[in-house]
């Protein structure tokens, strides 16, 4: 495990020094965090909108996650594209020693992006005077790492399988769907009909979901746990699924 | 015991015959170039030698080690700098250093020692602490070169270190490389004539895959009948060869 952790290492600080990452991951979303409740602020109380603070913050932490998922893909695919990696596997690190080191980085980037995102999210709260519960922030957190390591497995997946002119571009289809599909920009539930059973098809409305839940702290089994499982199932698939991949890519490229 | 030992080593892709049965036979110690043209099969031998292409027919062994069924063993007994200078860009001299001594397993005080070690031998200290990408393609040679070296390598790799480089950037390359002649086996891949000449013990043309010409360099002027490498290359590369 040291050589994965050593690169990981090298992982982090090639993101900490890429500026785009800081765009990307965290301005981007804070960014929209402030927009949106600035909207929110400018439309009745009464209206219902995903907009109020309480599920803005969640919402916003998922679509955050779809960027570190680009960053994912645009580090391994980066590599692969000059001889770097031809280097380390020439050395005695092995596939599972690359793998871990993409992919614990990037689990760190989205915690920190949460981490912030919530922080922000708190301080809005308290100038518009809706404080948000600190308990339910824990918990949305928590709820976001299976749906963080989705994200970081649909990047691996593609980093591995395409290049790094083509993986960020099929990211931003991804970053599309999941915003749109994923209910953050508005209320999935409340749409029905075929639209609601789409959203319900794609992994994205679960991330969401379960993170809008854990803040509400309304830990039942329709609104929590069960879209919680789905993610951590979709969780499970993609980063077996990018390993595997990355596995078979190595063998490949050693043939 | 050799260096490195090449048994009728071939490589095929579909209907391109790369290396074709290739018998080589490297002293320890010995700086060795394999020359050709390109698509001569020059870097294809240095990956089956590396382990990172199984050989299609043919066997390969690196200290004795074989490279298809030993491959972790060869692994922790070479270095290789590849074609590009395979540096972490962002990552400083070094960091990248560094790095490199944590793949290999050094502890903390080991990795430091052997990072300063070679940053002085290779005179890399007033850039240790510059990004990789701000360096000169020369610089980022040198680190290239320095990193393929951190683990103590028996046998190291160089695949076209001076491609792309300017005439003084290449100049104080060979400089470099010569200082290691001797102390480690370095079987180096060009086409440049005057580098081949000026660095190698013995040298090896390698046309379409196949050894044309093998020996040091007067070696190989009397084969070919002609004075001077790129004159030699050239007669061995037309098939106008002294029987």
């Amino acid at each position: 495990m040291n050589r994965a952790f050593a690169f990981s290492s090298r992982n982090i600080r090639e993101l900490l020094r890429d500026p785009l990452g800081y765009i990307f991951c965290i301005g981007f979303p804070l960014i929209m965090l402030v927009i949106m409740t600035v909207l929110d602020q400018s439309i009745p109380k009464e209206a219902v909108t995903v907009f109020h603070i309480e599920k803005l913050a969640p919402g916003v932490a998922v679509f955050g996650q779809m960027f570190v998922m680009l960053f994912t893909s645009l580090n391994i695919s980066t590599d692969r594209s000059g001889t770097f990696l031809m280097r380390l596997y020439a050395t005695p690190m092995t596939a599972s020693d690359l793998t871990v080191g993409y992919v614990l980085p990037m689990l760190i980037v989205a915690v920190i992006q949460c981490l912030i995102t919530f922080v922000t999210a708190f301080i809005i709260s308290l100038i518009i005077g809706s404080t948000l519960s600190i308990a339910g922030m824990l918990a949305s957190m928590l709820t976001l790492i299976p749906s963080a390591l989705m994200f970081i497995g649909f990047g691996l997946i593609f980093g591995v399988l395409f290049n790094e002119k083509s993986a960020p571009g099929l990211c931003s289809i991804i970053i599309s769907l999941g915003g749109f599909f994923g209910g953050i920009w508005f209320d999935a539930e409340s749409t029905g009909g075929m639209m609601l059973k789409m959203c319900r098809f794609m992994p994205f409305f679960y991330c969401t979901r379960s993170a809008r839940a854990a803040m509400s702290l309304d830990f039942t089994a329709k609104g929590f746990f069960i879209p919680l499982l789905v993610v951590a199932g979709c969780a499970a698939v993609l980063i077996s699924l990018g390993c595997f991949t990355f596995s078979k890519k190595m063998k490949a490229d050693l043939g | 015991m050799l260096a490195v030992e090449t048994k009728g080593l071939t490589k095929r892709y579909k209907d391109l015959t790369a290396v074709d049965g290739l018998d080589l036979s490297v002293e320890q110690g010995e700086l060795f170039s394999l020359l050709g043209v390109n698509g001569a099969g020059k870097t294809t031998t240095i990956r089956m030698l590396c382990c990172l292409s199984d050989p299609t027919e043919g066997e390969a062994y690196v200290m004795g080690k074989s490279c298809t069924s030993e491959k972790t063993e060869v692994k922790s007994l070479i270095g290789i700098s590849p074609q590009d200078t395979a540096v972490s860009n962002r990552l400083t001299v070094k960091e990248n250093l560094m790095f490199m001594c944590r793949v290999y397993g050094f502890d903390r005080k080991k990795s430091e020692e052997r990072t300063a070690e070679l940053i002085e031998t290779f005179g890399m200290q007033k850039v240790e602490n510059s990004r990789a990408k701000t360096l000169s393609g020369g610089w980022k040679r040198k680190l290239s070169i320095a990193m393929a070296l951190i683990g103590e390598p028996k046998v190291l790799f160089l695949d076209e270190p001076t491609l792309g480089l300017d005439v003084l950037a290449r100049r104080e390359l060979w400089r470099t490389i010569e200082s290691l002649k001797g102390k480690i086996t370095i079987i180096l891949t060009t086409h440049y004539m005057e580098e081949a000449e000026q660095l190698s013990d013995r040298i090896a043309i390698m046309i379409e895959g196949k050894t044309a010409a093998l020996g040091t360099l007067s070696e190989i002027e009397k084969i070919s009948g002609e004075t001077g490498l790129e004159n030699a290359f050239v007669a061995i590369a037309e098939g106008r060869m002294h029987k």
